[in-house]
């Protein structure tokens, strides 16, 4: 599928240049990329909002440009943040009319805006305006609205960005719950430990184009491959021991004084840190890297050109 | 029909929620006041009719002008535009439902202006009952299909809101809600005459008077007319602003 | 929500450029003072003509000095009052200057109408003495203006209101302060407190440089406008002050929602 954007008096940008994917149907798909990846325009697509340049897109059997009429009724939608909700209204008549727009019936409306408050913990908050919520308040509140069609298929578009910590992972449980109710998940996230905890599959999605699809665990593997390690304070002799090491594959100084090591191994790093740790180094960190370079590993691994 | 009632529930909810909405219900009985105190003053008794029926206008096309005439361009600030459109409800019928609400809403004004004339003491008579009250429901029809025209028009046009704050008055003139078309210059009676706030607002003045009323069923036909006129080009609008969320993706949310 | 708000000179003429200000603000302040001036034309009287233009076209000027009051409570709304009161200038000066444009544009355009609407509805102003109309009706607007710095100080706690109180007191302005029937028509009571606002007495000065009254009467009326003036300006720097802190202490000066 491909997904050509022509602003006025710019440049095309090409938005999604040959996307191929198959989500089954019960599947948490993560889509995981930085910005300008293209993640929010497949997103739209599938969900009926924007139409493809070329190519076709399927929702649960139905054509999503042939059949927009069937497709809606069986897709939720949570593109969250701070915008798409009605901010001074209570939570409940948002979803009340969301749900009159999902055509459900008066009585169905209230029982269900009901459930899903309880659901996603905003019962006591229902009747408060929204302008009054926190992020994560908003952000589960636009989860309840995206479930109030009682959706097949959801899309949720980076809907932990901008939560704490907790907050955040309060949201992923509640996406477990959903899997566990047989529905089909497509989130897109440029988060990797996000993709890698809640997801059956991954795909990178680069520049409008798919590089890989992965398994959870094999993401995992690929980020604590490619850790880092911040030092500060080793003596030299430790620094070029730790440079031997096998799974190391450099050790450089960094501006600020610290030294970074960096390895290429699963396991490398466990090694890195006993040997410090030993020699009575403590003043360590840990980091995980950096989107661009999972994908630039993969890349080169795979062989593929961008 | 539901998306419709959803509109209209959630117009409803709207009034409640932003003080803005009810300027109107502020404004027009305090012009019917200026124009009961300039009527009196003169020792003009017999136009307080004319006092009592321009501010519903001004009342409703307030509302269309910076009420329903923003309905959809809102959306489109709030991040909500591409929501409804996925959504299985109609987004025609949901737009309709609000400004039909909106538009209905206008009447309240009625209520103040002949409350106004009271405490004036005068009492607004009306002649022809009939022949008013089937000119105010074409009215009404009228109004919600031009503002259906503004809604959409809004969001495709630049300069929207500088038509928005500046077309009160000019309709108000053209439309001859207080001061009758007749006693225009000639030279502008042309364009009045495809205003449709012209034609009925002689017919609601005519309706006070007891002389019969000449040409009714035209003068009438001329405000369904001109409304759905309005009607029309407010729909077709709107399928141009779908098309472009859908296709060109320039007006999603912004 | 359904007004451009402007924050200042350089984002007011970002929205208004020249075009869009000649077809959009002049077109509507010319039809409304047409739109009065015409109920003359009904009434068949052309006293009653130049009584309602000449009271019309000078509302504008006090109609944009309140306008200007979306533009001071838009303070609040952008988030930036926060670090407004933070700052070593007093609040209130700030404040107010940044909305001296928009009262400015409006003294203009209430002078253009004047000068170019008389005409054409067949009044004569008598040259030299009707210049003294310019510098009347900058007072008006600085009158106005002072009056609408003090409402905005009242309403800085509730700013979403602020649409309604514009446009209801600029309506009410209309009604009372001899724009379109003279104060005299009023009970004593309506006439005393229509003189305590502004508009009023300037706009009887301005009729007064018009008709020919003596220098005299021209004279008493826009002293009591400036009196008028230095009323609420006193008012406005009194109690905008108070007002700010006591946002400041239960917060309802808050960021923006």
């Amino acid at each position: 599928m491909r997904r050509v954007f022509t602003p006025r008096k710019r440049e095309p940008v090409t938005a999604l240049d040959g996307v191929s994917l198959s989500i089954p149907a019960g599947e948490v798909h993560g889509l995981l990329g930085p910005n300008g990846a293209g993640k929010t325009t497949l997103v739209k697509i599938l969900s009926t909002v924007l139409l493809p340049t070329s190519g076709r897109a399927l929702v649960c059997g139905h054509d999503v440009v042939a059949a927009t009429k069937s497709v809606r009724p069986l897709i939720g939608i949570v593109f969250g943040g701070e915008r798409g909700l009605y901010t001074r209204l209570s939570a409940r008549q948002n979803l009340e009319y969301w749900g009159a727009l999902y055509r459900l019936s008066g009585v169905q409306i209230k029982e269900r805006s009901a459930a899903l408050l309880e659901r996603v913990g905003l019962t006591d908050r229902a009747d408060q305006r929204v302008e009054e919520f926190s992020r994560g308040m908003k952000q589960r509140l636009h989860l309840a609205r995206g479930l109030m069609g009682d959706a097949r298929v959801l899309f949720l578009d980076e809907p932990t960005t901008g939560m704490d910590p907790l907050a955040a992972r309060e949201f992923r449980t509640l996406i477990g719950e959903l899997k566990g109710e047989g529905r089909t998940i497509l989130l897109t996230t440029h988060d990797m430990v996000e993709a890698e905890t809640v997801c059956d599959r991954v795909s990178l999605i680069d520049r409008g184009r798919i590089l890989a699809t992965e398994t959870p665990r094999s993401l995992g593997t690929l980020i604590s491959r490619f850790q880092r390690i911040d030092v500060e304070g080793a003596p030299p002799e430790l620094l070029a021991a730790i440079e031997r090491t096998p799974g190391v594959s450099s050790v450089s100084l960094q501006p600020d004084g610290s030294t970074r090591v960096e390895v290429n191994e699963e396991g490398a790093t466990g090694t890195v840190l006993r040997l410090l740790v030993d020699a009575g180094v403590t003043s360590v960190r840990t980091s995980l890297p950096g989107l661009e370079e999972v994908y630039v590993q993969v890349i080169g691994e795979r062989g593929l050109t961008i | 029909m539901r998306a419709f009632l959803a509109g209209a529930r959630i117009q409803l909810a709207f009034f409640r929620a932003y003080p803005d909405a009810l300027i109107p219900f502020f404004t027009a009985p305090m012009f019917s006041v200026i124009f009961q105190l300039i009527f009196h003053h003169a020792g003009r008794t017999d136009l307080t009719g004319y006092a009592a029926i321009a501010p519903v206008f001004i009342a409703l096309w307030w509302m269309a002008l910076f009420n329903s005439g923003w309905t959809i361009t809102i959306e489109r600030w709030n991040g909500t535009i591409e929501l409804l459109v996925a959504a299985p409800a109609s987004f025609a019928a949901v737009i309709f439902g609000r400004i039909t609400t909106t538009t209905l809403a206008g009447v309240v004004s009625f209520g103040e202006t002949w409350v106004i004339a009271r405490l004036f003491g005068t009492t607004v008579t009306i002649e022809h009952a009939w022949e008013f009250v089937a000119t105010i429901v074409v009215t009404l029809a009228a109004m919600a299909g031009t503002a259906v025209a503004m809604a959409s028009l809004f969001v495709l046009a630049r300069n929207a809101v500088t038509f928005s704050n500046s077309a009160s008055f000019p309709f108000y003139v053209l439309g001859g809600i207080l001061v009758p078309v007749s006693l225009l210059p000639a030279w502008i009676r042309p364009v009045s005459s495809i205003v449709f706030l012209s034609w009925s607002a002689d017919l609601l003045r005519a309706g006070l008077r007891p002389a019969p009323i000449h040409h009714f069923a035209f003068r009438l036909g001329m405000v369904g007319l001109l409304g759905a006129c309005g009607l029309g080009l407010g729909m077709y609008a709107m399928r141009v602003i779908l098309t472009r969320v859908r296709g060109s993706g320039e007006l999603g949310t912004t | 929500m359904w007004y451009a708000v402007v924050s200042g000179a350089n984002d007011y003429w970002a929205i208004f450029t020249l075009k869009s200000w000649v077809f959009g603000w002049c077109v509507r302040m010319i039809s409304q003072v047409s739109f009065f001036a015409l109920i003359g034309k009904l009434l068949q009287s052309d006293a009653q003509t130049q009584f309602f233009l000449i009271g019309n076209a000078v509302v504008v000027a006090a109609q944009a000095a309140l306008f200007a009051m979306n533009m001071t409570t838009a303070e609040r709304g952008n988030g930036t009052l926060s670090l407004l009161l933070a700052s070593p200038s007093r609040p209130v000066l700030v404040f107010a200057a940044r909305g001296i444009y928009v009262m400015a544009d409006g003294v203009f355009s209430a002078l253009l109408g004047l000068f170019i609407l008389g005409p054409a509805f067949g009044l004569h102003f008598p040259f030299p003495r009707v210049l003294v109309v310019v510098p009347l009706t900058l007072l008006v607007g600085l009158s106005a203006y002072s009056f609408s710095t003090f409402l905005a100080g009242v309403i800085i706690k509730h700013r979403e209101t602020t649409g309604l109180i514009v446009n209801s007191t600029y309506v009410t302005l209309m009604a009372l302060c001899g724009v379109n029937v003279p104060v005299s028509f009023f009970p004593s009571w309506l006439a005393w407190i229509a003189r305590c606002l502004p508009l009023t007495n300037g706009l009887e000065a301005i009729r007064a440089v018009v008709d020919g009254a003596a220098w005299s009467t021209v004279a008493a009326h826009a002293g009591a406008e400036l009196l008028v003036l230095a009323v609420w300006l006193s008012l406005a720097l009194a109690t905008f002050g108070l007002f700010m802190r006591a946002g400041q202490r239960d917060g309802s000066l808050e960021y923006a929602a």
